[in-house]
């Protein structure tokens, strides 16, 4: 599972890991019961101070997204918030949104963006 | 017991008619990694010193761990590292003994770390000290400084005359014996790059007063700049 953050922009490290982690877990990468990687092994993947690691997680499980298990770990809850669902959608939208607008400023149609899209979704294999 | 490591109060310092620091409020909380900021001669390593007990203040009060930091109890001594921005060893010692003369200082030495970072960081240990480049010099100072382990960690532009690799080699060892809450580091630098990736607290020294400090993250959701930006906006004006 790759996590990637730009420590130099200006949006916070722990903004942009905790929208990865949503995003992942709104898209179906990560599912209810998967493990995170530790504060340490996250914090030495991304480079990154180990606080600003254990503020994602802690944040997010104040959420109701992940799960902190006393010495073993971080997982995916294994039932999503109440109203989850809906709110993982409705921030899967607001990407889109941001998505769309960039595609309309990079002068792509619409078609385009579909087409862009439709070559990267993968079927769920059943 | 408080939980700031660190408390700078109204601290002043001047140098003949110099003043250099002038009324520096500054706490630094447990656990935590804060890069100091500054422009040349802002007052970082006046500051810096008188936070180790090195340089005695004029005025306010700099505690360390309970301690102030002129009256530094050995115990407390024990469970503080500095790296200084000048760095002087025996230049007519090697490498090796160096190691060994200033594990002897330290009830708690961690032979096992200090053998790997030497490895790692392929420092020269037969090599004498006075011979060894500035970028080496600087490992070395920075191997001394964390062998012991100490719950403080205060360093002076560790990373100015490191190569790249060095620096990324250097930021790993700082991500991973930081944390998360236990260490407190603090280190001064203008490599905000750097900064960024490993502090999680930043402060601002400008003209000898702490202009803003507090989270990074808290400064870029105010700001959507990224650390450079804000740098150069506050010092604008």
């Amino acid at each position: 599972m790759l996590f990637r953050v730009e420590p130099t922009s200006g949006t916070p490290i722990t903004r942009q890991l905790s929208e990865q982690i949503r995003a992942r877990c709104a898209g179906g990468q990560l599912r209810p019961g998967d493990r995170l990687p530790s504060v340490r092994a996250m914090a030495a993947d991304l480079a990154v101070n180990q606080n600003t690691v254990l503020r994602v997680y802690e944040r997010l499980t104040a959420e109701g997204l992940l799960e902190r298990r006393h010495g073993d770990g971080t997982y995916v809850a294994g039932r999503l918030p109440a109203g989850g669902m809906r709110s993982q959608k409705e921030y899967l939208k607001q990407e889109l949104r941001r998505l769309v607008e960039q595609g309309q400023m990079l002068g792509m149609s619409l078609e385009d963006m579909q087409q862009a899209m439709a070559d990267l979704y993968e079927p769920e294999e059943s | 017991m408080t939980d700031d490591v660190i408390v700078a109060a109204g601290v002043e310092k001047r140098f003949g008619r110099t003043e250099v620091l002038r009324g520096v409020d500054l706490t630094v909380p447990r656990g935590s990694v804060v890069g100091l900021l500054g422009t040349n001669g802002a007052g970082k390593t006046t500051l810096i010193k008188c936070m180790v007990g090195l340089l005695r203040v004029a005025g306010g009060q700099c505690r360390i761990l309970g301690d102030d930091a002129w009256s530094l109890s050995p115990e407390t001594k024990a469970r503080i590292g500095y790296v200084p921005q000048v760095i002087s060893f025996f230049p007519w010692m090697r490498v090796r003994d160096l190691v060994r003369y200033t594990a002897s200082f330290y009830p708690n030495w961690n032979e096992e770390l200090c053998g790997r970072l030497i490895r790692d960081w392929e420092i020269p240990a037969d090599q004498r000290a006075g011979t060894l480049s500035v970028g080496q010099t600087q490992k070395v100072a920075i191997v001394l400084a964390v062998a012991h382990e100490p719950d403080v960690l205060i360093l002076d532009e560790p990373a100015a005359a490191l190569d790249p690799l060095a620096r990324r080699q250097f930021l790993q060892l700082i991500i991973d014996i930081a944390g998360p809450g236990q260490r407190t580091i603090l280190f001064s630098t203008h490599l905000t790059a750097d900064l960024e990736r490993v502090a999680d607290r930043v402060a601002v020294l400008k003209s000898g007063q702490v202009t803003w400090s507090g989270l990074l993250e808290d400064l870029k959701e105010q700001t959507h700049l990224n650390l450079e930006e804000s740098f150069l906006e506050m010092h604008h004006a």
